[in-house]
């Protein structure tokens, strides 16, 4: 059972000096609130007990609080966030005699720090100043690791928006099986990482969705999860969250790390409000030997509440799911785990013992999705035969909730998305009579049958699956078709793409892509044969818009960067910084659609009038009305462009003679009777083959067809054929999504951001 | 335990909205000396900002987003700093804004250090991040948060419901009242160097 879980609680726990919670113990609990406080003496040693460990220079915390001035300065803020118990950051409880590492203070102590700032933070005898704990040198805090692992490379988190969960796959490169003891896991940009889950995973099995876009890893938070991505199952090795101190497990307490492994890192990135890199690395400690205690985990409710019919009406401010556990023998318990997404607000798992006595095993009153610890017992101990666990989850799904990750709420089902629902409390336990571990394999195992059973039933598993597909559905695939409408290839996986522009070598694609986490809309180039992909801009902005230069070194595309969309230019291998080439200050959209050869001139349309501009002005130099999508031909001597036509919403495509030698002839030169060379409804796709004697354009419906025809201009003016069709438009493209070049410059290949049709349930 | 009557006085006592129209002399981070609540433009929103506040560094982008769109309708941005580094002199601290505006891409906006918490008085602030507008008569029209991304301390709101700052400066320059003219912002509490005890 224990491939299904999430969370393996004992890797990492979170634990604070025992010595120095001892000291903090023992001198300030008899510390009167009512009597004079001073730094030194009383405030000084809560402080250094419980807070030092993170709030110090090159930790997580945002600032230190080592001086008198430190602390001082935010008295009234730390007498605030202590007294909400919002400081230290810590979420459970139990009647179990206590977690490891609780970061917890006494109502005395909270009080204490309340008087001193009520009576003006005096500062105290400077002898009386205790000293500061001393604190393992910057470095790995367990020791020198059997195996380091660094993310292969780094990682780009915006400066805002929303929060972001990513995938990093990292090879193990084991020749043999291993023992993990410990995982120390140590975050670059601690601003940005929130928390992070580790997992172990077949050897390549997550190759495909590895990079897919470009950027390192893949994104969501379910991978590590119920299902696994590829279908295939997932060992937990622990976790961190800020705060965290890393521990090696138990004695005698080690999971296997498979030959061949992959490392699989999930990170919960929270932006800081300035843009960050993250390369994590990954410190395990192996055992040489293999463990002599066989723990197992149980979820109550099972499988993250599959089978609890999790159907969270919007509004509702309380709803819960309860499942128990009826124990078939002793068990040992070694620690505790909580998983839900962002609208849970309690767990509560409770032991309901043979003689009728109840004891809180796991009490979270204030769930924060943002805070997941592990909770490890100070002392392991036993629950006998017979014993009932009851678990409780309660979720706040109205507008009230703050973390609702909807806006407005929405109803909210089983699932692994951010804005779905789960929950389970998780106890990992031995079997304390070997003779009994059957019956436990058993009843879990039977459970597990019944939830899918149930989850079948009352439709989560339907919706489950018909979620995925709709998922899948909404994606397109960058897909290279030859002159006949067959399929050459497809590029890269799917994802939400618009704007496809084939490279002038047409080895590259460059398009507009929407990251499915964020949303945000940046411009990424694929390479056709090999389908990798990397983000061209990263950026907050709306990106799009894509058109190359003639020779393939550079892109112009059009941003809303600055409030109002502009025409920016980069170079392909980013070896140059970014040239802002037009701003528009109307705050109309943009749709930048041709660079001419000579690369001395642009054309764009905003609310259907085309312009065409010099890169060597701010401003246009010409315009026409009624007009989009102009494509300049390869001597820079017409102008094709996309005309509206009667009836409204109804197109053609017609041809310009272009004399561009003077911003005047320009002009005039859009003044000009045009040649109309369409003769169905066209708008989109334009493209002028390399010769300038052919013109490619899309044929909108009632015909949706690619088309071509001659093209020839003589000094009487410009003559067309009768256009021919090449092939239809495959369905799921819109013809006016393809704004720039569509084909290669001999015409022979075409790329389109296909929308895929639903594919059937892989699982 | 309630809350310290300090904070609860710098919360409470601060409810009238009151007019500063002499202006108040300060020196931008770049040494150039101008009067804060005696704006040129029709509305000046003067945001109260720190470098060791996480809140107040996660407003950093939206704080931009809200002085580029609003640039062009005449209001006026000025970040007020309320970094109080006991330790520091003023002139590394100056040096250590001066890489917080760049790190965090503040770009032209004009800033200012409120060593003496002059600025925070006048305008009645005690959280970072915070902002204040102050009309061209130098009256304070708004004062509170900048929206309601956070809902307390470590509760991020995952979605912001109530853009503040945005609905007030549009009331404003429509000539029409403000809303809501006091929010309670979330955050770090500006402290006061003269209340904390440099001996013993």
């Amino acid at each position: 059972m224990r491939r299904y879980l999430l969370l393996s609680l004992l890797a990492v726990v979170l634990i604070g000096s025992a010595a120095v919670l001892a000291q903090t113990a023992r001198r300030s609990a008899t510390a009167p609130a009512s009597a004079t406080v001073t730094f030194t003496e009383t405030i000084a040693p809560i402080v250094y007990g419980n807070c030092v460990t993170c709030h110090r220079p090159g930790q997580a915390a945002p600032f230190s609080l080592i001086s008198y001035e430190d602390v001082a300065k935010r008295g009234a803020l730390i007498a605030r966030v202590t007294e909400a118990r919002y400081m230290p950051p810590w979420h459970g409880d139990t009647e179990f005699g206590g977690f490891i590492g609780e970061r917890r203070l006494t109502d005395a102590q909270i009080a204490t720090i309340g008087a001193w700032v009520t009576q003006g933070m005096p500062r105290g005898d400077e002898r009386r100043l205790p000293k500061l704990p001393e604190f393992a040198a910057d470095g790995w805090q367990l020791g020198e690791p059997d195996l380091v692992l660094e993310m292969p490379a780094g990682f780009d988190v915006r400066a805002s928006g929303p929060d972001v969960f990513r995938n990093f796959v990292i090879p193990t490169r084991l020749t043999e099986d291993k023992w993990v003891r410990g995982v120390e896991y140590r975050p670059g940009a601690r601003k940005v990482v929130h928390h992070a889950i580790f997992a172990a995973v077949a050897g390549g099995s997550l190759a495909a969705l590895d990079g897919a876009d470009g950027r390192p890893g893949f994104g969501g938070m379910g991978t590590v999860g119920v299902l696994n991505g590829n279908g295939q199952g997932s060992q937990g090795l622990g976790g961190w969250a800020v705060g965290a101190t890393p521990q090696m497990m138990p004695p005698g307490v080690a999971t296997r790390l498979p030959k061949g492994a992959d490392f699989l890192l999930q990170v919960h990135f929270h932006p800081s409000g300035k843009p960050e890199t993250e390369k994590s690395l990954i410190g395990i400690y192996f055992s040489d030997r293999p463990p002599d205690k066989d723990l197992m985990t149980i979820s109550v409710p099972t499988l993250f509440g599959v089978g609890a019919g999790i159907d969270i009406p919007a509004g509702t401010k309380e709803y819960s799911i309860k499942e128990s556990f009826t124990l078939p023998g002793d068990m040992k318990v070694y620690s505790a785990g909580a998983h839900a997404h962002y609208l849970a607000r309690q767990m509560i798992a409770t032991a309901t013992l043979p003689d009728g006595s109840t004891r809180s095993l796991l009490r979270i009153t204030d769930w924060d999705f943002n805070w997941q610890d592990g909770y490890v017992y100070k002392q392991p101990f036993t629950l006998p035969k017979g014993t009932r666990i009851d678990a409780t989850i309660t979720y706040d799904n109205s507008a009230e909730n703050p973390r609702n990750p909807v806006s407005p709420p929405r109803r909210a089902v089983f699932g692994e998305q951010s804005f779905d629902e789960m929950g389970a409390v998780l106890l990992d336990f031995e079997v304390v009579n070997k003779a009994d571990k059957p019956a436990f394999e058993q009843a879990i195992g039977l459970r597990v049958k019944e939830a899918i059973q149930v989850a079948g039933k009352n439709g989560t598993l339907g919706r489950f699956l018909a979620r995925a597909n709709r998922e899948r559905g909404g994606r397109q695939q960058l897909t290279v078709l030859d002159r006949s409408g067959a399929v050459i290839t497809r590029v890269a996986d799917p994802a939400f793409l618009q704007h496809a522009a084939m490279s002038p070598d047409g080895k590259q694609v460059a398009v507009l892509k929407v990251d499915s986490d964020t949303g945000y809309e940046d411009i990424w180039i694929y390479d056709v044969a090999t389908g990798t992909g990397r983000a061209l801009t990263n950026d907050e902005a709306r990106d799009m818009a894509p058109v190359w230069s003639a020779d393939g070194r550079s892109i112009a595309f059009v941003s809303a960067r600055e409030n109002t969309f502009g025409i920016y230019r980069r170079a392909v291998d980013g070896q140059s910084a970014e040239e802002r080439l037009y701003v528009q200050n109307t705050g109309a959209t943009i749709f930048l659609t041709d660079w001419s050869a000579d690369g001395k001139l642009l054309t764009f349309w905003s609310n259907d009038t085309m312009y065409v501009m010099a890169l060597t002005s701010d401003r246009p130099l010409a315009q026409l009305v009624n007009a989009r999508g102009g494509r300049f031909s390869p001597d820079g001597r017409l102008l094709a462009y996309n005309g509206l036509a009667q009836p409204p919403g109804r197109f053609h495509v017609y041809v310009l003679p272009l004399d561009a030698s003077s911003a005047a002839s320009l002009a005039a030169s859009l003044k000009a009777t045009p040649k109309q060379v369409s003769i169905d409804n066209a708008i989109g796709g334009l493209f002028w083959r390399r010769d300038g004697r052919e013109l490619l354009f899309m044929s909108q419906p009632p015909k949706p067809l690619v088309m071509a025809t001659d093209v020839t201009s003589t000094a009487a003016g410009v003559e067309s054929g009768t256009p021919r069709v090449l092939f239809a438009l495959p369905p799921g493209v819109g013809g006016p999504a393809q704004l720039s070049s569509v084909a290669t410059p001999d015409g022979d290949r075409f790329v389109f951001a296909l929308s895929l049709p639903p594919r059937a349930p892989t699982r | 335990m309630r809350m310290p009557a300090l904070v609860l006085c710098a919360a409470l006592c601060a409810t009238a909205l009151t007019a500063a129209s002499d202006g108040l002399q300060v020196r931008s981070i770049d040494g150039r000396a101008f009067a804060l609540f005696a704006p040129k433009s029709p509305v000046s929103a003067v945001f109260f900002i720190a470098t060791d506040c996480p809140i107040s560094n996660w407003y950093a982008p939206t704080i931009q987003q809200v002085c580029r769109d609003y640039a062009t309708r005449g209001v006026d941005c000025t970040l007020v700093y309320e970094d109080l580094d006991l330790g520091a002199t003023p002139v590394t601290l100056d040096a250590a804004i001066r890489t917080h505006l760049r790190e965090y891409r503040y770009g032209s906006i004009t800033a200012t250090v409120d060593h003496t918490r002059a600025v925070a008085r006048r305008a009645h602030a005690t959280v970072t991040p915070s902002v204040v507008l102050v009309d061209r008569a130098g009256a304070i029209r708004y004062r509170g948060r900048i929206d309601n991304g956070y809902a307390d301390l470590g509760k991020p709101r995952q979605h912001v419901t109530s853009h503040d700052l945005r609905a007030s400066l549009d009331a404003l320059l429509a000539g029409r009242p403000v809303p809501t003219p006091e929010t309670e912002a979330v955050g770090c509490y500006i402290a006061d160097p003269a209340a904390i005890q440099k001996k013993r």
